[in-house]
């Protein structure tokens, strides 16, 4: 490469440069100047309690998920009115479609196939569901 | 400090000796492009030089008294400061890249409403917005009040409050618990229905309209042809789980007579939990519509549900090649967010890991939300001004908040393509208390317009933008056999409602949570409406009494 091709690819870099200096600075700049007014009109959030707030989750996250911090699986403990109840809801009541009695944790399946809805339920998919409520 | 109330003596000098004649001049140049920031230009075709080196680079400024044209490079080539400084009492000029007041004794950028004012009006005009929505000038109009630190003290009494010395004063009153505090059975995979009964049961409107009696349980049978009403449904469960009796109770009416109603969710599988709450919202004010004959439009509606949870959606659409914007509104009962994944909070005091994500939060969901999108070149929409399909960039924005916002966290990912779902199971963070002001379409107008000074149309709201959360609904586990949960706060104290199970837990669990769906209700502004106002009060009695009698009607 001759001498003079050299120094016209440096002085396109440093052209280059130079704009892609200018570009940055005039960026900066207007970032600059909008956060500039945001803070002196008072139209930005509250940075302390954002920090406060994230401060507090990660805080929360950390303790929660703290092995020796007892997990306590809600199912099998006293509630706060000092209440246990099985996993199952044992209630027991009629069903308003058919009139049967019912386990309470039981009742969504029961309704279902006595609704004739349902995958289980539409193997009779030609009766209607009033048919289907009427068979005990 | 110079702020816009406050203006430095030397700018209210300048204004006092010269007046409006200045900013009225550089009205004259102010040239606008759309989506982009506003510039001052003495000609089309020169671009602005600096009066002593005839350079352009750097920052170029106007004074505001002659006129000249001066630039600054650097703290040592600073020809704008060398202005000031032969001419006497030229202290204030405008960076004509940004349209911004400086003042050079000051050396700090300054704000003036009548500047703004003449600024924004060439912006209306320059983006064949003459009659831009949302947009007036009006002279006599107040203000633009600016509440920064309004609420500051309010805050920092919280605080104090809110540390440790409280827990004793929770702890002591454990043996009573607040009414309508009752577990719910699962009935079978029932706990999206469950969840979402706890949160209705706990919203302030909603829990005040049914506890007063609203819906009369006995006119609407016999007025409603149809047999199954699930407002009558869910006012039976209100009366037992505000009854006292603290035994789980079991919703099965309800689900029975929802099943009836909406044949197409009917089935014994897990549900979505937001897909359920907007169909029972759908349900009660369908029914409101038949009984009342006040069928109108959603954004009207005056039934429960719309009273409690209707808000108002803005959509801007601004072409990009002229800059005229059209807007639309919708009303909505929800806000559904997608996750953003651009990690805005780098976990404060922790030290950084290359495989350490950063925090995902709530507000940058919102933000999200509310960003300008600019819409794909396959999507372009037709311009009125241009009267062509163009380009165009869209935002949304809330034009009115409802009283209890429900937010909804998009987890449940699916793909068409792939015809499988996913769910995106990475933590959010939420905060307590919500200010939904950096979300209102005033607030995002404004920015759009780089936060002048203006009186914008919906400044003064009769509502307050401050939220406070009172319940959340969260899911843990896997898509199709997960579990929800529902927390519930209730006189500063969460509860975990486990289905049957009621537990009182800490801020921290509800924190580090997977949340789904959140309800805020709106917190008072001083002397203003509020959302736990609406109606009638219920508090638990010192002595645990399980009904409060309730004062007049809402």
């Amino acid at each position: 490469m001759s001498a003079p091709d050299e120094d016209n690819t440096s002085n396109n870099t440093q052209l280059a440069s130079n704009f892609f200096g200018e570009l940055l600075d005039s960026v900066i700049m207007d970032v600059a100047s909008e956060c500039h007014r945001v803070a002196r009109l008072g139209l930005d959030r509250n940075l302390d309690d954002e920090e406060e707030e994230l401060r507090l989750s990660a805080q929360a996250r950390a303790r929660v998920a703290d092995p020796s911090n007892s997990e306590t699986n809600s199912k099998y403990v006293v509630d706060i009115f000092g209440q246990t109840h099985p996993s199952v809801a044992a209630e027991i009541f009629d069903c308003m479609n058919c009139g049967r009695s019912i386990v309470a944790g039981r009742f969504a399946p029961h309704l279902e196939k006595c609704m004739g809805k349902g995958r289980k339920a539409r193997v009779k998919a030609t009766r209607s569901s009033t048919a289907a409520a009427q068979n005990r | 400090m110079s702020t816009a109330l406050n203006p430095c003596n030397h700018l209210s000098d300048y204004k006092l000796r010269y007046g409006l004649k200045g900013f009225n001049l550089i009205q004259k140049w102010v040239k606008t492009s759309p989506c982009k920031k506003t510039l001052l230009g003495k000609s089309k075709s020169e671009i602005p030089r600096c009066s002593f080196c005839c350079g352009y680079e750097g920052r170029i400024y106007i004074c505001l008294i002659c006129s000249s044209m001066s630039c600054s490079l650097s703290s040592e080539s600073n020809h704008a400061l060398l202005h000031t400084q032969t001419q006497i009492g030229h202290e204030i000029a405008v960076d004509v890249q940004r349209s911004e007041l400086y003042c050079f004794a000051c050396g700090d950028q300054v704000y003036d409403p009548d500047f703004d004012r003449a600024v924004m009006c060439e912006q209306i005009v320059g983006l064949g917005n003459g009659n831009l929505e949302g947009v007036r000038s009006s002279n006599k109009r107040k203000r633009l009040s600016f509440e920064g630190g309004l609420n500051s003290d309010l805050k920092n009494l919280k605080r104090v409050v809110g540390g440790g010395d409280w827990d004793h004063g929770r702890r002591l009153s454990k043996s009573c618990f607040p009414v309508g505090l009752r577990g719910l059975n699962n009935l079978g995979n029932t706990c999206f229905m469950n969840s979402v009964l706890q949160a209705l049961l706990h919203a302030p409107p909603i829990r005040n309209y049914f506890l007063s009696g609203r819906h009369d349980r006995v006119s609407c049978r016999k007025t409603s042809s149809n047999r199954f009403c699930l407002s009558c449904d869910i006012d039976v469960i209100f009366s037992a789980v505000f009854s006292g009796d603290r035994a789980p109770y079991s919703p099965a009416q309800f689900l029975y007579s929802w099943w009836r109603l909406s044949e197409n969710l009917a089935c014994y599988e897990q549900q979505d939990a937001h897909e359920f709450f907007m169909s029972v919202l759908d349900r009660i004010h369908e029914e409101e519509g038949k009984t009342r004959n006040t069928n109108k439009d959603n954004g009207d509606c005056h039934c429960v549900v719309h009273r409690a949870f209707s808000g108002l959606l803005r959509s801007d659409v601004t072409c990009t090649t002229c800059g005229f914007t059209s807007t639309t509104y919708d009303p909505c009962v929800d806000i559904s967010l997608d996750f953003n994944t651009n990690v805005d909070h780098i976990s404060p005091n922790k030290p950084q890991k290359s495989t350490e994500l950063g925090i995902s939060t709530l507000t940058s969901c919102l933000d999200l939300f509310t960003r300008p999108e600019k819409l794909g070149s396959d999507q372009k929409l037709y311009c009125q001004n241009c009267q062509e399909r163009r380009e165009s960039v869209k935002q949304m924005s809330i034009k009115r908040l409802p009283l209890v916002l429900c937010l909804h966290v998009k987890r449940f990912e699916h793909s068409l393509v792939k015809k499988a779902s996913r769910k995106i199971d990475r933590h959010l963070q939420f905060p307590f208390s919500l200010d939904m002001t950096p979300y209102v379409s005033s607030s995002i107008v404004r920015k759009r317009f780089g936060n002048r000074i203006f009186a914008f149309e919906g400044d003064e709201s009769e509502f307050s933008t401050k939220f406070e959360v009172f319940a959340v609904i969260t899911h843990s586990g896997m898509l199709e056999s997960g579990h929800y949960v529902t927390y519930l706060r209730l006189n500063e104290q969460w509860y975990k409602c486990d289905d049957a199970w009621i537990t009182e837990v800490d801020d921290e669990v509800v924190r580090a949570s997977q949340i789904y769906l959140v309800f805020y209700v709106q917190k008072p502004n001083s002397g203003q409406k509020s959302g736990e106002d609406a109606g009638c009060h219920l508090r638990s009695s010192p002595s645990g009494d399980s009904f409060v009698s309730i004062a007049g009607c809402c």
